[in-house]
């Protein structure tokens, strides 16, 4: 390896397509030629202009910049390499390809972080799905900043090293010093300050938030602005349980891979809550970008709850683009030089106003919309989308009266644990984490009495439902009936669920 | 070329209703079907002629005979009617509602008559019209009013739309009267469309025996001026007009107006003060229609009716006795528990909703104060709906059927 070209050196980064880990292999050496680096394989912009930043923090360290030629290559080629966090690998290449430190130590190297021109070493977006790429590709001890190691270390079997700068890189791989111990950032689980017992006057909205969170039911709420749309989807979000370790950490990711995450913030048990403004492009909703497409609010919202307030205000293609995700639980970007996957399971609540101004229905103003004209927005009520969603209800504005008076239903932690019990008698009887919302017509079927079944087929000829409310109204029934823990769906459980549907707009 | 004029006779033939010519049929149509031309021209120009003979044939002569142009779009335009089973009569032919053509030719009634469903008889019927926008109030008033006419015998006309007119004409079903849809378009034209899709109210009102009828052309769209228009046939086909909710410039009003050119009832009914949809009914009261409190005052009002025989005493034994012979028997699965009186509701929750009625009661309110679970409570209002004891709608939640100890 030594000679007329001197070491090869070798590093491992992780490359990341969405949150998928690659090993990407750096290899660096001297060579005949101009003073300079030349870097082979592809490397984005990002990665050329680290040169820049490499050669001034190398110099400031008080190390040396290389009188020759360098020339490294970041191998596979193909793979698309994104990133400030390729710095560090780059630059202990460099380091040891001019023998500053010897080339045996980088055995089982792998490093991430961005390397600042005093050489200070600092945190980059998807620290975390890079330490679990980096056990899972088995590329030996990580190296990443020391802000982010307690993020890396919540990866278990995964030796990591939290540096500060190049000097304690240096120093570290020479041997002079020992690494620190890196502690994982703690759990927590924020405690929500919503309570169900707020819920004034509304025992059927109430009732439909618990049956949302027990089975993971998507939701539409439709009433008038000022009706307590937002409160309810902001309490059901309270009364979901709170994520398993392994859960956590693939959210973490999603919202690392985003730069959605402090590097030292804790790890949150809570399932996330996102709301975006209806507003927001496709690119934001589902994913994009240039380059790898980042992840969208839906794979934000993985685990936890999607809210789209003002439904309606969403152009058509970007919400039709919602429903695949939606139903596999996951989301595919095609892009020309890659395909990326993010996870979107979650629990979608959309929001909308009953009509064009607003009020039909509402006792406290009249509605002033043409019946053409409502028939027409109620009709937008429907369609691919709106079929998957399973609970449809119309929330009623609570008057002043049941406002001011006491607080009477039941507590968030009380509703939480009915919740809690009913999704583990479904994960018995499915699997682990499946949700009746997840349901195929065999399954829900096989746990429905002949009476129920009689019963959902005439109820839904005598109310001239479409045939697509039969799997929706059973798998709401199938909730039910584990709230109530009863294993066969019964009449009643048919319907009520049948009762989570839009009415008639006007008086009929 | 004489191929084209046999083709026009043989589907005129086929959809002309008994007593109606095809010649003057087909002659008529393809006098309407020229560019720029409206039967109304032939109206005109009877009203200056010497109007001697049968109304048709001197309105066909006036039409002039089917012309190689006229004749194919006028073949096409027959057997669209004929492919919609629709059968069509001229003003003054035996088929004609009597009612209707009273009027001809000043008070314009129209040249034809295109139905479908069962012929639309001689009998003026009783109007229930209003908004369209109308609340559970209103449509629960409607219903009430529709059920005791047509228990009494009486056709109940209305022009098809939501809201009130939907409400009047939906509560016939299953029972002796019948109903007559007046439509504002063709019959080619699924509007509105919620009413017009197949399993919706106008096929539910053919297969009870109803009749929907046009004076548009197959195709003709449902402008406004055509929507306006329509409310004279309304208040042709009617003993009396009552208009139960609607706006400053309700079409309702120009079926109110109609009526009384005719020497026709009219009656409203009176409504909370401060709604918008109690404008149109108390206008109609401050220039002197009667009111409409209760089916009994609206029975009365058609005491002047000379095809009637005004009951005497309750107007329930009518309805419950003196059902017309050969009319539907009320079907007991579409009235359900609330023909009976026998509810599946809890307690609770029926007393609210017969206090309440026809006001709806919120859902959310009704679930606040029912002391039922929720869940029990949304079954049986599930039920309730699935055999028509309740309406939900926007606003509420309503029975179906006045209360018995009401009206
Ligand atoms: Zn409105």
């Amino acid at each position: 390896m030594s000679g007329a070209h001197g070491v090869l050196a070798l590093v491992h980064a992780v490359a990341l397509v969405g949150l998928t880990p690659h090993r990407v292999r750096i290899e660096c050496s001297r060579a005949t030629g101009l003073p300079g680096m030349r870097l082979v394989g592809l490397p984005d912009t990002a990665v050329r202009e680290a040169e820049d930043r490499i050669r001034t923090a190398i110099q400031r360290s008080g190390l040396r910049w290389p009188q020759e030629r360098i020339v490294i290559n970041l191998a596979p080629a193909d793979l698309p390499k994104v990133g400030s966090g390729f710095d560090l690998p780059l630059a202990i290449g460099v380091l040891a390809a001019t023998e500053q430190i010897p080339a045996a130590s980088l055995a089982g190297l792998c490093a991430c972080g961005e390397v600042g021109l005093d050489g200070s070493i600092r945190p980059v977006p998807g620290t975390l799905p890079t330490a679990v790429g980096a056990r899972d590709l088995r590329t030996g001890r990580l190296f990443v900043a020391e802000a982010a190691a307690g993020e890396a270390a919540l990866v278990t079997d995964l030796e990591v090293v939290g540096v500060r700068d190049l000097t304690e890189v240096v120093a570290l791989l020479r041997g002079d010093r020992l690494p620190r111990e890196s502690l994982p950032t703690p759990t927590e689980v924020p405690a929500s300050t919503l309570d169900l017992r707020d819920v004034r006057g509304q025992p059927v909205a109430r009732r439909t938030v618990e049956i949302a969170a027990a089975g993971g039911h998507h939701l539409l709420l439709v009433g008038p602005p000022g009706c307590g749309k937002t409160m309810l989807a902001r309490r059901l979000h309270a009364l979901l349980p709170p994520l398993e370790m392994d859960q956590a950490l693939e959210v973490a990711a999603i919202h690392s891979v985003a730069g959605e995450r402090a590097p030292d913030a804790p790890l949150s048990l809570a399932p996330p809550l996102r709301e975006p403004h209806h507003s927001i492009s496709a690119a934001g909703l589902i994913g994009g970008g240039s380059g790898i497409a980042r992840p969208g609010e839906l794979a934000l919202a993985h685990r936890g709850v999607l809210l789209l307030d003002e439904l309606l205000e969403t152009p058509r293609w970007i919400l039709d683009a919602l429903r695949q995700p939606l139903e596999r639980g996951e989301i595919t970007i095609t892009r020309a030089r890659s395909r990326v996957r993010y996870p979107s399971r979650v629990l979608f609540v959309a929001a909308t106003n009953p009509c064009p101004c607003g009020h039909l229905g509402d006792p406290r103003r009249a509605c002033t919309c043409r019946p053409d004209r409502i028939e027409r927005y109620r009709a937008r009520l429907s369609g691919p989308l709106l079929d998957r969603i399973d609970l449809h209800i119309e929330v009623q504005p609570v008057d002043r009266r049941q406002l001011a008076g006491a607080a009477d239903g039941e507590s968030t932690a009380v509703v939480a644990a009915r919740v809690l019990e009913a999704r583990q008698r479904g994960a018995e009887r499915w699997g682990a984490g499946m949700l009746a919302r997840d349901l195929q017509d065999h399954q829900l079927r096989a746990g429905c009495s002949g009476r129920a079944m009689s019963t959902l087929v005439r109820a839904i000829d005598g109310l001239a439902l479409s045939a697509r409310a039969f799997d929706r109204t059973l798998r709401v029934a199938r909730t039910i009936a584990d709230l109530e823990a009863v294993e066969v769906i019964a009449p009643e459980h048919v319907e009520e669920a049948l009762a989570y549907r839009l009415s008639a707009p006007v008086g009929v | 070329m004489s191929g084209a004029f046999a083709g026009l006779r043989s589907v005129a033939a086929q959809v002309a209703a008994e007593g109606t010519d095809p010649h003057q049929l087909a002659a008529i149509v393809a006098f309407s079907a020229q560019p720029r031309s409206h039967p109304d021209a032939l109206r005109r120009r009877d009203r200056d002629g010497d109007r001697t003979g049968p109304i048709a044939a001197r309105v066909a002569a006036l039409a002039g005979p089917p012309t190689a142009t006229t004749s194919p779009v006028a073949a096409r335009l027959l057997g669209a009617w004929r492919g919609d089973a629709v059968r069509v009569a001229l003003v003054g032919d035996p088929a004609y509602p009597r009612c209707l053509a009273e009027g001809w030719p000043e008070l314009d009634p129209p040249v034809w008559l295109a139905w479908r469903g069962q012929a639309p008889g001689h009998d003026p019927g009783v109007a229930i019209v209003g908004a369209r926008r109308a609340t559970s109030y209103g449509s629960g008033i409607a219903a009430w009013l529709a059920e005791a006419v047509t228990d009494a015998g009486v056709r109940v006309v209305s022009g098809g739309a939501t809201g009130i007119d939907a409400a009047a004409h939906g509560a016939t079903v299953g029972r002796p009267g019948g109903t007559t849809v007046v439509l504002g378009c063709g019959h080619r034209v699924d509007y509105p469309r919620s009413h017009a899709r197949a399993g919706g109210l106008f096929d539910q009102l053919l297969e009870d025996g109803g009749t929907l009828v046009s004076e548009a052309l197959p195709h003709q769209p449902p402008r406004a001026h055509q929507i306006r228009s329509r409310n004279r046939i309304v208040a042709g086909l009617a003993a009396a007009v009552v208009v139960v909710e609607g706006g400053e410039r309700s079409g309702s009003l120009l079926t109110a107006g109609a009526a009384a050119e005719r020497g026709r009832a009219v009656l409203a009914v009176p409504g909370d003060v401060r709604a918008p949809g109690s404008a149109a009914p108390h206008r109609l009261l401050a220039e002197g229609a009667g009111p409409c409190c209760s089916p009994a005052q609206l029975l009365e009002s058609l005491g002047a009716s000379p095809s009637r025989t005004q009951p005497s005493g309750d107007t329930t034994a009518v309805a419950d006795g003196q059902a017309r012979p050969g009319a539907a028997a009320p079907a007991d699965g579409a009235a359900g528990g609330g023909a009976t009186g026998v509810t599946t509701l809890p307690p609770t929750v029926h007393a609210a909703l017969v206090r309440a009625w026809p006001r709806p009661v919120r859902l959310e309110d009704l679930a606040s104060t029912a002391q039922v679970p929720v869940g029990g409570l949304l079954a049986a209002l599930t039920r309730a709906t699935v055999n028509g004891e309740i309406a939900e709608a926007a606003d509420g939640i309503r029975l179906r059927r006045a209360p018995p100890d009401v009206g």
